[in-house]
């Protein structure tokens, strides 16, 4: 099977229709489920949060077979996933795209789970120490865009599980839980 | 025979024919008894060999083609119900209902990738990955006698021959001479191009468009814009699928 650095590619990435988009409704609806949950795995394995149409992305290409994706696809599958809530788009111009394979609530969700598991509640950590400090080492938040991450903690902090509080400059930003 | 004049030659010639017919009677129904005689004991034969055999007939596909086709020539079929001395005997009759539903179940999941068409080798591939626990091993022999059982439901299962490959239908779509004949033509690289089909088939250009738009719509077909060439091919998984992406499908 064809890998793609260290992730497992499905068996459609080789036949070559599956890179053009198909004009018979029941035949495109299956290719985009396929595509979608393609993209959601590749970016959750690899940890990428954006993709940007106009940049090169090892998943819209297959050299193998000698396919590529075109805009029009590419923008056709991400727009799929962002009507089911699993991405959106940053720009109006639809040129940047936020891969969320955990919506916001899950990752507030992972994020108090994180705390309850290394005994954090009531604790201050920084946003950075969260990213990447040892604490969240081998779990899905290291590496986690920093977007993302503000986002799931702003829903938190709504909830009345954490508050933020801005610090000297823009990254020594902190959170305080309070689970 | 010398005709003799007179009614004594007339009777006697009515006599003789009665004699001889008489005569014919007794040889042909001695015949038949001995044909009967020699059928009953071929089939207590065949039930002695069925019980002997048992297990190779449930394990082993080619034997069991090889049981079948002998029972098939002397007028037997295990298949034919499921109760009495066969179903008892080798529980085929279950065995080819269970296949009968598998089967169902592949074509239905793997629809939306195929069109409801796929390739015999495929089905029975993805049928053996799927019967993994069970310790039987499945011949497409097997797949068609289950298949020729679904026909009774009247669900439009059928097997087609295409070229040298044979296609499990489960839609009830009707392929005509020139689908048939693209399909054929796709066995070779498992795509074509418009220009191919008229070049190899000799057709007028629409006709080939018509019969490749109609497979598009059934499912049957993808289109493939993205070669260097610029020029279109009709991919068709029924015929150019890996088992493997089928069993992709199958997880979904």
């Amino acid at each position: 099977m064809q890998k793609l650095g260290d992730f497992k590619l499905p068996h459609f990435f080789n036949y070559p229709p599956y890179f053009t988009l198909q004009p018979v409704r029941d035949t495109r609806e299956k290719q985009l489920q396929l595509w979608k949950e393609l993209i959601l795995d590749f970016c959750r394995t690899q940890k990428i949060f954006i993709i940007g149409l106009e940049e090169e992305f090892s998943l819209f290409t297959n050299p193998v077979i000698e396919r590529s994706l075109s805009h029009e696809a590419k923008e056709t599958f991400l727009s799929a996933l962002v009507s089911e809530g699993r991405a959106e788009w940053i720009d109006k111009g639809h040129k940047k795209c936020l891969i969320l394979w955990l919506r916001i609530q899950d990752w507030a969700d992972c994020i108090l789970r994180f705390v309850k598991d290394n005994g954090l509640e009531d604790s201050v950590m920084t946003i950075e120490e969260i990213r990447s400090g040892i604490e969240s080492r081998g779990t899905e938040l290291h590496g986690m865009d920093r977007t993302v991450l503000i986002r799931a903690l702003k829903l938190l902090e709504h909830k009345g599980k954490a508050a933020i509080f801005k610090g000297t400059s823009a990254d020594d930003e902190g959170v305080k839980f309070s689970v | 025979m010398r005709r003799r004049p007179g009614i004594g030659g007339l009777q006697t010639a009515a006599a003789a024919r009665d004699q001889y017919r008489l005569l014919g009677e007794n040889v042909a129904k001695i015949r038949t008894d001995l044909m009967k005689e020699q059928l009953a004991t071929f089939r207590s034969q065949l039930e002695d060999f069925a019980r002997k055999h048992k297990n190779d007939i449930k394990k082993n596909p080619a034997f069991r083609s090889q049981f079948h086709e002998m029972c098939a020539k002397i007028g037997v079929d295990p298949l034919a119900s499921n109760k009495g001395f066969w179903a008892e005997l080798l529980g085929i009759g279950d065995f080819y209902y269970e296949l009968g539903v598998q089967i169902v179940d592949i074509c239905l999941a793997t629809r939306s990738h195929n069109g409801g068409l796929i390739n015999l080798q495929e089905l029975c591939t993805l049928l053996c990955q799927r019967r993994k626990t069970a310790r039987e091993a499945i011949s497409e022999d097997d797949c068609l006698r289950a298949i020729s059982k679904l026909k009774v439901l009247g669900s439009g299962f059928e097997v087609i021959s295409v070229g040298k490959k044979k296609l499990v239908r489960s839609v009830p779509t009707e392929l005509n001479k020139d689908h048939n004949e693209i399909l054929e033509l796709a066995q070779a690289h498992g795509y074509v191009t418009v220009n191919e089909v008229d070049r190899r088939l000799s057709w007028s250009s629409g006709r080939a468009i018509d019969a490749l738009d109609t497979l598009l719509e059934e499912g049957l077909a993808m289109i493939d814009d993205g070669h260097r060439d610029g020029k279109r091919r009709y991919w068709f998984p029924c015929v150019s699928f890996s088992a493997s992406v089928g069993s992709e499908a199958l997880k979904t």
